[in-house]
């Protein structure tokens, strides 16, 4: 139900916010601040309450393709987390969004809960078309505010944008339908299954073509056109939402369906990782020299998200927890650095870093908050910007000492800009006289220090963030740990199927759905049917892994992982059966 | 027996940062601002309660120290780590005096910053310092000690930029922050490293300890003393970094844009000596380490010598503090790199005091003057401010080493101990020791003649309004100056007290015990080095005497207290240095900005062309005729029909 | 004599041609609108002669067809007219020719 309200609720809001006045802007800015605090709370209730999913609905059949499509939501602890960043962020652009839109709120608002349902969607999306068709509904209400309340050149950012985003992720559409003729359903287990029935040839174009949208998205060196005009045009509360969560779309692709797809055909593995590791220096060197602060501040945010994906790409057992904890961290620095980048705007009138300065003098609350954000930025220790790259550097060092070295380099250079960035905007005395615009209220001030306090919290205990990623109770564990140790002695071609059995048992598994309380309800069925043998209840735990979380795929090694999705299917099977 | 709570420590300075903290936002948008009694009495409160229940610990403490573990940290695959503090006899002799100075600066300063607009986050500031100090010196583990170490950095960074109106000293505090993260990464890696060789459970000092001691009983030193090498020389650069060493001690001197308390607290006493903290607390690692303690003795050794005679170049009564600083610490590290950790973190004691004691004076001198800190424009000032003077000599006889002052004692003891430590390197660091003494008690003695003897050589109208520091200042510096006398009895070699060394032998004397068995230690009398200390003190106050006293020293217009023509080179060198790395990162960004990132901007255009003429050339077929357009989309049909009829149907 | 199916066939073929022609040839936009229905009305009665040789029962649904794209057809006729007078309003013409202005 949660995840319904979370998806489909912001279109609905979306709706609801036209019954507003167009020119009464205060009362329609309340109605979708309350709003956009309920879907705050959702969220966090989403998180409190820990994976679930929906029970899927068949949604409609693509002619030529072998299974439908379904509408079937479910959310894990990366999942989770990004759909946070999603609605808090959203929650804060709104109410940052007062003091600059004017009468235009109304749209502005439509337009922002269109995109956090659209965003909700993306994370939350268990059938790779309902992803696919969130990910790409993303960017039209974002391009649409960018050209409707961004800075001067907002035509050529949002058209930039647009196709860039949307061309980079066509091949992936195309690389989707064709396994979708070759696949029983759109499910991840059945796409990973049909993927390995492809020769290698067709395997690696279909995994290029997914990679490709992905790193467009995030976005990774060579493919970073759009990134700096569009966040330093779009209007301040978008652009924080939009590095905050949506570039978040990137690295989640590569997490949650890029490599449980693949598990087999990562050779790009160390490319990626150095590919990473590249934007990560190149952003910090563009941000180095920028002069306008939402370039600074864009050119920061590839730099973090490259540092990302080459902790994605380390593939070291750390890497989930550390991966997350990152983007988490980055979501919430980087966005309150762009809302404080909204207001410093709104005060002097100017982009320019340059022409800024002295603003310490002039408005210590903000400065005071401007600072701290700098810092926090910095990854100093007690942040979760500290957590998240002393673990992905920890997962980097796994692979030897020249990544690590690199990532090293790049946190000196990001000490550099943001010190720069500092000291240009609030430090110093004013560059220029200026009429001075609103100021931060009071509301903004309390938002932005909530989101400062909450990088504190999670960096003094990321066990907050970390812990939704845990799959099981304690007890489960332990029964798998001794479980695991007597299956080692079984030879693995047992489990293996022929791939016309496998077909149907995965048309069963489908069709059967598996929601939380199924999936707890069938294993201890399972568990207590005395003929099971052994290893199919340790098979039986790894069904909820592998359906709540896709890790199995990533963290066991390849080979193994091939072994069991067939030998879970059948389990899974053999319990709805028994239904 | 129960003990106070260790985290009592740490509590009242975050209180104190949070309390002071909000007044100081609160208070930022009003007219007036808050009433400094009040914020005053706040900010040395809280340090001072801090300091008590140190004392107390220190007091009941058992031989085996405190530990204390507050709650998980991180906690994920790989790694995992805990909040846990650890109150032992190093950790006891560094928080007794970094809170104990720590309040008493906070005193010092209600006087010296009276009337600053930022008064209230001037002193949110010393609290959050002393709370990331006391956080780095009370941790269990690296990486908490890691979190205090770039909080203190962090703190520096807002304190040397504390006037932050003025864009040079943002500059400095700039140039703090980054040179300090450059080390960071070092100690960062460096614990990397160490994750990888022994797992997280390493980075907790009773880990290392254990790990270290089940390596001894396997058997496998010579296979992990490679990947510990690495680890200990990474762990060594994070210390230059925070130690000013070379080769990353450029920022210390520019530090000294910071208001003088801080220059006291910061970067003389407390927070400059965590590097040499950081080498004893892990002393038992590094004394396996054979090349890397070499590199720290060298280190250690040029660093003193450099910043010796880069001190006697100065014109700023607070560079010089700030060189002589970095002397001093140098001397700390060849310390530490002979495995005479005990000695090392006896002269870290002394000097905080002496230091301290020095630097306050030269901050209440330049109080009196209304902001004049180059020494060529002051002189005679022994009449007018009698009590700092007094100060300031104290502390300098304590620094040059004269016999009975606390400087002797310690300083004697490090050379005593260089020499010997071995048959080549021990006398010849030695040697340079020497003469670097002789240096630091030329260019001491320089300053306190030019500071306080002669005659005035400032302005007619500046002279008038010479004064004495009030009292709330005066008393922590008697007080420090007493330290200064006093506190180098506390391990006394040559009269036999030993008090300090034995209470920090349960923590530094595994390491020391194992570094003596691989290193054939000769026995020499003490009291020869300390007659050759005194000596080399009596000569650098000579030399000074005979060369400053009568010297004419022009007094200057210009406003610059840098060093002019070959002098500013030799000062600057590691500047230069830097500048080169600066230069090749700007020009790498340059390349990425010019070059790469425009012709990105060129392939992207091409495809858009690209596309366009292709666009243009289908549009051609859009005839602007209703009529026609009907037509072809008919014939089209029919066309499609026909293909479909004659082929026989689509499937 | 039984009307032969073919006839109505080739009928409606005619009418379906005429009112092709007409809609394309000529400019005045009543006219292509009239060729237009011509076109349509010519379906429908091509609709109902094949009704006519299916069994009883079964040519009911050809007949009912008609019905509906008859409707249709009246309110495609509404909405053309209502559009082309719009049109017409602001363009002062009912030259076909002349509206070209949507650019490619």
């Amino acid at each position: 139900m949660l995840l319904h309200l979370l998806v489909i609720a912001p279109f609905v809001a979306a709706i609801l916010m036209v019954l507003n006045s167009r020119e009464d802007s205060s009362a329609s800015s309340r109605m979708a601040i309350l709003m956009g605090a309920a879907f705050t709370a959702m969220s966090v209730a989403l998180i409190v309450t820990g994976n679930q999913a929906t029970t899927p609905m068949e949604w409609f059949h693509i002619p030529g393709t072998r299974g439908p499509v379904y509408y079937y939501l479910y959310a894990h602890g990366l999942g989770t987390w990004m759909v946070f960043l999603s609605c808090g962020l959203s929650l804060v652009a709104l109410i940052s969004a007062r003091c600059t839109t004017g009468k235009d709120y109304r749209n502005f608002a439509i337009g922002i809960f269109a995109l956090m349902g659209a965003m909700n969607g993306t994370f939350l999306a268990a059938d790779a078309v309902l992803f696919f068709f969130f990910f790409e509904a993303m960017v039209i209400p974002a391009a649409i505010l960018i050209a409707g309340f961004g800075g001067e050149k907002r035509t050529t950012a949002a058209m930039t944008f647009a196709i860039y985003t949307l061309v980079g992720s066509a091949p992936m559409m195309v690389a989707l339908w064709y396994l979708l003729t070759i696949a029983d359903n759109f499910l991840l287990l059945s796409m990973a299954v049909a993927i390995q029935s492809l020769p290698p040839y067709q395997q690696d174009l279909v995994l290029l073509s997914f990679l490709l949208a992905f790193v467009v998205k995030t976005p990774i060196f060579p493919f970073h056109g759009w990134q700096a005009i569009t966040y330093s045009e779009a209007p301040a509360p978008l652009s924080a939402i939009l590095t905050g969560a949506m570039s978040k779309a990137g690295v989640f692709g590569f997490i949650a369906w890029v490599l449980p797809i693949f598990p087999m055909n990562l050779n790009y593995i160390s490319g990626l990782m150095w590919l990473g590791l590249l934007t990560a220096v190149y952003g910090a060197l563009m941000a180095l020299r920028a002069t306008d602060g939402k370039r600074l501040l864009a050119y920061s945010s590839m730099s973090h998200l490259g540092f990302a994906v080459a902790g994605v790409f380390s593939l070291s057992e750390a890497m989930l927890p550390a991966v997350l904890v990152l983007l988490v961290a980055h979501g919430i620095s980087a966005g309150v650095q762009y809302f404080l980048m909204g207001v410093a705007e709104r005060m002097t009138g100017t982009r320019n870093i340059t022409e800024m300065g002295g603003l310490s003098g002039k408005n210590p609350v903000f400065s005071f908050l401007f600072g701290t954000a700098g810092v926090m930025a910095l990854a100093v220790p007690g942040t979760a910007g500290f957590v998240g790259e002393f673990t992905v550097l920890l997962s980097l060092w796994d692979l030897g000492p020249l990544p690590a070295l690199v990532g090293g380099f790049c946190l000196i250079l990001s000490a550099t800009y943001v010190l720069r960035f500092i000291q240009k905007v609030i430090f110093g005395m004013p560059a220029r006289e200026y009429q001075e615009g609103t100021r931060t209220t009071a509301l903004e001030g309390v938002s932005f220090g909530t989101m400062l306090a909450l990088l504190l919290a999670f960096g003094l205990h990321p066990a907050f963030v970390t812990n939704s990623l845990h799959l099981f109770d304690e007890v489960a564990t332990e029964e798998t740990a001794t479980e695991l140790v007597e299956e080692v002695a079984e030879p693995a071609e047992e489990h293996l199927m022929t791939a016309e059995e496998l077909r149907e048992l995965d048309s069963t598994l489908a069709a059967s759905g598996f929601s939380e309380e199924e999936r707890k309800a069938l294993l201890t069925q399972i568990q207590s049917i005395e003929k099971v043998d052994s290893v199919e209840v340790q098979d039986s735990t790894e069904v909820q892994d592998s359906a709540v979380v896709q890790e199995p795929a990533v963290e066991t090694d390849s080979a193994a992982a091939q072994v069991e999705t067939p030998a879970v299917e059948t389990e899974k099977t053999e319990a709805s059966e028994n239904e | 027996m129960t003990y106070l709570p260790l985290w009592f420590i740490p509590l009242f300075p975050l209180i104190g940062t949070i309390l002071l903290g909000t007044i100081a936002v609160v208070s930022s948008g009003a007219k007036k601002g808050p009433s400094e009694g009040l914020v005053g009495t706040l900010a040395v409160l809280f340090p001072a309660l801090s300091f008590a229940v140190v004392a107390i610990l220190a007091c009941t403490m058992p031989e085996a120290g405190i530990r204390e573990t507050l709650c998980n940290w991180i906690d994920i695959p790989l790694f995992r780590a805990d909040i846990g503090f650890l109150f032992d006899g190093l950790s006891r002799i560094m928080l007794l005096f970094v809170t104990g100075i720590g309040s008493l600066i906070a005193m010092y300063s209600i006087g010296y910053m009276h009337g600053d607009r930022g008064f209230a986050r001037f002193f949110a500031y010393i609290n959050l310092f002393l709370f990331s100090m006391i956080v780095l010196v009370l941790a269990d583990s690296l990486l908490l000690t890691f979190l205090g170490w770039e909080g203190v950095g962090l703190c520096s960074y807002l304190l040397i930029g504390f006037w932050n109106q003025d864009i040079k000293n943002c500059k400095a505090a700039n140039k703090a922050f980054i040179v300090n993260r450059v080390g960071d990464v070092g100690f960062l890696l460096g614990m990397l490293t160490l994750v990888t060789i022994g797992g997280s459970s390493i980075l907790n000092y009773d880990g290392l300890a254990a790990f270290i001691k089940m390596i001894f009983g396997a058997d496998m030193v010579s296979e992990v003393v490679i990947p510990l090498s690495l680890a200990g020389i990474l762990i060594f650069i994070g210390c230059t970094g925070k130690s000013a060493q070379i080769p990353l001690l450029t920022w210390l001197p520019d530090a000294m844009a910071g208001p003088t308390p801080v220059s006291a607290l910061i970067h003389a006493a407390t927070m400059v000596t965590s590097g040499v903290y950081l080498l004893a607390r892990l002393g038992l690692m590094f004394s396996m380490l054979d090349y890397v303690l070499l590199a720290i003795t060298f280190v250690g050794m040029f660093t003193a010598l450099w910043a010796a005679i880069a001190g006697l170049l100065q014109n700023d009564i607070k560079k010089v503090l700030a060189y002589s600083t970095i002397s001093q610490l140098g001397y700390m590290f060849m310390a530490a790199g002979v495995c005479a950790f005990d000695a090392s973190i006896f002269h870290v004691f002394t000097h905080a005091f002496f230091k301290a004691a020095l630097f306050l004076g030269a901050g209440a001198v330049i109080h009196s003057l209304a902001g004049e800190q180059d020494m060529r424009r002051m002189g005679g000032m022994i009449n007018k401010t009698p009590v700092t003077a007094c100060v300031m000599i104290f502390a300098f006889l304590a620094i040059v080493g004269f016999p009975g002052f606390a400087g002797f004692w310690s300083k004697d003891l490090i050379l005593e101990r260089i020499f010997v430590s071995g048959p080549i390197v021990g006398p010849l660091v030695y040697v340079v020791g020497l003469a670097t003494a002789v240096i630091t008690a030329v260019y001491m003695g320089r300053l306190i003649i030019m500071t306080f003897f002669g005659k005035y050589r400032g302005s007619k109208e500046s002279e008038e309004h010479i004064h004495e520091a009030p009292a709330v200042m005066l008393i922590p510096m008697v007080i420090l100056a007493f330290g200064a006398i006093f506190s180098g009895y506390l391990w006394a070699d040559s009269i036999g007290i030993t008090f300090f060394r034995d209470s920090m032998a349960s923590v530094v004397g595994p390491a020391q015990a194992l570094y003596a068995s691989t290193n054939a230690v000769s026995h020499v009398n003490p009291v020869i080095f300390a007659a050759l200390g005194t000596v080399a003190a009596l000569a650098g106050m000579f030399i000074a005497w005979k060369v400053f006293i009568r010297a004419r020293i022009i007094g200057v217009k210009g406003a610059s207290t840098v060093p002019e023509g070959s002098a500013a080179s030799w000062t600057f060198l590691w500047d230069y240095i830097h500048c080169a790395f600066i230069a090749g990162v700007n020009i790498l960004a340059w390349f990425c900005d010019v070059v790469v990132e425009k012709v990105l901007q060129a392939i992207q255009w091409t495809l858009a062309a690209i596309v366009e003429i292709l666009g243009d050339g289908a549009s051609v077929l859009q005839v602007r005729k209703v009529r026609l357009q009907l037509a072809f989309s008919i014939a089209g049909v029919a066309l499609l029909v026909m293909l479909v009829v004659f082929s026989g149907g689509l499937v | 004599m039984e009307l032969q199916a073919m006839y109505i066939q080739i009928l409606a073929l005619v009418i379906f041609a005429i009112g092709i022609i007409v809609a394309i040839s000529r400019r005045n936009l009543f006219f292509v609108l009239m060729g237009v229905e011509l076109a349509l009305n010519a379906v429908n009665l091509s609709f109902v002669g094949f009704a006519k040789t299916l069994p009883a029962e079964a040519s009911v649904t050809g007949q009912i067809v008609p019905l509906f794209s008859i409707a249709v057809a009246a309110a495609e006729a509404c909405v053309g007219f209502a559009m082309v007078i719009m049109i017409f309003r602001n363009k002062e013409s009912v030259d076909a020719d002349s509206y070209s202005d949507m650019k490619g």
